[in-house]
């Protein structure tokens, strides 16, 4: 247990305007106080689509080793607020496209709610499109998908928690692994997606319709949350010696396997099986931005094969991983995104239009596509002092079905199993596979007896 | 931490069953499981009495019209009757979703404005609409919004989208005149004067601010 250091010095906050605030005089001496951005490719749509069963929300979380003080966590989201410039925005209707503008409101902590990634309204929350909840001795980030991806979370979670150990007194070394003890660079705000655009480069993206594992939901828009967690070096020497593969493909192959294992109307299906898998394009592309920057890459596996089986589920998986983690396909995927957004007769349409064909087109094809997803977000890189007061994390991303998200923490990694189908089949084969392998797994999940009853 | 012997999987939650096999969890006794979660509660149907309120006036609109058209005439009554139930509707659905109270405001007037026009054709006499209420209803909107922005100048552009909507709207009058659609001339003059000076306020005498709020709010 770290020593107490300091008395916390008293409220700086004039509620009302987070750039009251005093904060690092070389950070915001750096920065604008008022700006604007356009949304980038991968967030244009959300705005449009999302809704209660379809929230676009993502969560992350941090155990805390104490039970958290909801005045000091205020605190620290407004005080570290002003330097993610990113977040401190609001969604704003413009005649042809929405677009962020800033946002200087006073930010609020809420209690953690029992729906998780539930959709919330940003008029309701001051305009700010992501919310910060407490529970007991948790810290949850919930962002709508519009503003940023994991990576960018990660950056402003990890400046609000070791920011609030900084107000409780404690005397922290950042290491160089928290933004918001770093100067300001113009980079964090880039959309990287128009500035690797490459006009040359445009193809035809065509995508055939994916298989969808049906079944009855949950009431109340309730997700099912299941966490297994098992030891890293474990799965490691697992991936690694008897597979010779990652744990992304690993776990990609584990649950194409248990979808073809459990679902009784997939074998046979017209439509083949879908894992898509959003990339982090940051290292691919020498990007350090805070916005969207992932791409999706897919495992897809013919449901007209019946002799599937883990191992050669696998085999393909690394081949398709293979083939698609390749710079030139990945910026020619990006150009052709960004070449759609480009087109002039998108671009004149007023936004009233552009959000009724983009729900359209949504419906039609959005969901469609995909049958499910996994997103690994890999180890939470942490200062030392810090590290020793984060007892857990998770990462959750609750889409329209079944998802896979994988977080790790010290010594341990987070399999959590996301999905609003009161069917467990496929998370029960999931967990019986990594037992199997050998791996000790301990459960978790937000599910209690008696739910039944009311969800 | 609890332990399932069937499944062979440990737990750290408060479940007294396995959820995979629902067999019955053992006890190493040590560490104290929490729920790590907000409790879940039943949820009312908080949305029955808006559905209620929309199909009690969609069959409002039914039987009136039916009355009406029963008796073998043109429909008349029962036009007025449906237009008010529809704006009923409309206004309750307006009302209801979250946005700025002066874009709720502009989106009212523009509706009843609506309404208004709609109930003077369903009764043959629509020129009062045209000629007074068009103008006049554009003029108070305007002015009301422009009073707000001199008074929180600070968040003026709060206001924006609703200013040019209704100041684009307010040119809408003079231009029904010129097309002689209206009969009485200096309401709709006096609209559309207003309107254009408003515009041309907008545009050329504001700030280096509000030129950028031009910019955000038409980037193509």
């Amino acid at each position: 247990m770290s020593k107490l250091f300091h008395i916390r010095p008293k409220s700086c906050i004039i509620k009302g305007d987070i750039h009251n605030i005093v904060c690092h005089p070389k950070v915001m001496s750096m920065k604008k106080q008022k700006y604007w951005y356009k949304l980038d490719n991968a967030g244009k749509i959300f705005p449009a689509v999302s809704q209660d069963e379809r929230s676009n929300v993502f969560r992350l979380s941090f155990y805390l080793d104490e039970t958290i003080d909801s005045t000091i966590l205020e605190e620290a989201v407004n005080k570290v607020l002003p330097r993610f410039e990113t977040f401190a925005v609001q969604l704003k209707n413009g005649l042809f496209w929405n677009y962020f503008a800033s946002n200087t409101k006073h930010f609020e902590v809420e209690i953690e709610p029992p729906q998780v990634c539930k959709y919330f309204k940003a008029y309701k929350n001051h305009g700010y499109l992501f919310k910060v909840y407490y529970l007991d001795n948790k810290v949850t980030l919930e962002t709508f998908h519009a503003i940023s991806d994991g990576t960018g979370a990660m950056h402003f979670l990890r400046s609000i928690v070791f920011n609030y150990y900084r107000i409780r007194g404690f005397k922290l070394d950042h290491e160089g692994k928290i933004l918001s003890e770093k100067p300001y660079s113009k980079k964090e705000s880039e959309d990287n997606f128009v500035s690797n655009y490459d006009k040359a480069k445009r193809r035809n993206l065509k995508e055939e319709k994916a298989y969808h594992i049906e079944g009855e939901r949950f009431s109340n828009h309730w997700v099912l949350m299941l966490k297994a967690r098992v030891d890293t070096k474990s799965l490691l020497t697992l991936v690694k010696t008897k597979y010779q593969c990652t744990v992304t493909q690993f776990v990609t192959a584990m649950l194409a396997h248990a979808i073809y294992k459990e679902s009784v109307d997939f074998t046979g299906n017209k439509k083949p099986l879908k894992i898509f898998i959003p990339v982090n394009l940051r290292p691919y592309f020498d990007s350090v931005t805070l916005r969207n920057f992932s791409l999706y890459i897919k495992g897809t596996y013919d449901a007209k094969r019946t002799d599937w089986t883990f191992e050669n589920m696998l085999e393909l998986t690394k081949e398709q991983f293979k083939d698609q983690l390749d710079k030139d396909k990945l910026q020619s995927r990006i150009s052709s995104l960004v070449g759609f957004e480009k087109n002039v007769f998108i671009r004149v349409l007023p936004l009233v239009l552009k959000t009724v064909a983009f729900k359209i087109g949504y419906n039609i094809l959005g969901e469609s596509i995909s049958s499910c997803s996994i997103s690994n977000l890999g180890v939470v890189d942490l200062p030392q002092g810090l590290e020793s007061k984060i007892l857990d994390a998770d990462f959750v991303n609750a889409g329209y079905g079944i998802a896979m998200t994988l977080i790790s923490l010290k010594s341990h990694t987070n399999i959590i199993f996301s999905s609003p189908l009161k069917d467990l089949s496929i998370m029960n084969h999931m967990v019986q596979f990594l037992v199997s392998e050998g791996l000790d797994v301990t459960l978790d999940t937000n599910y209690k007896e008696g739910y039944d009853e009311i969800l | 931490m609890k332990y399932c012997k069937t499944c062979h999987v440990h737990y750290d939650t408060t479940l007294e069953h396995c959820m995979l096999c629902n067999g019955e969890l053992e006890s190493d006794g040590y560490v104290q499981e929490t729920y790590k979660f907000s409790e879940c509660e039943k949820r009312k149907a908080s949305r029955f009495f808006h559905r209620l309120f929309i199909f009690l006036n969609i069959v409002s609109i039914l039987i009136t019209l039916y009355i009406d058209y029963s008796d073998g005439l043109p429909l008349t009554w029962s036009l007025v009757v449906s237009i008010t139930n529809l704006y009923a509707v409309v206004m309750f659905v307006l009302l209801a979703v979250p946005t700025m109270w002066t874009s709720k405001l502009t989106k009212s007037v523009i509706v009843t404005i609506g309404m208004v026009i709609l109930i003077g054709l369903a009764i043959r006499d629509h020129q009062w609409a045209l000629d007074y209420v068009l103008p006049f209803a554009i003029m108070s909107n305007i002015l009301l919004i422009t009073l707000l922005i001199f008074i929180n100048r600070k968040k003026w552009f709060d206001h924006f989208s609703s200013l040019i909507i209704i100041t684009f709207l307010g040119l809408v009058p003079g231009l029904l005149n010129l097309l002689n659609v209206t009969e009485v001339t200096w309401p709709s003059v006096a609209c559309f004067s207003y309107a254009l000076v408003t515009l041309l306020g907008i545009i050329f005498l504001p700030s280096k601010a509000s030129r950028e709020e031009f910019r955000r709010r038409f980037h193509v």
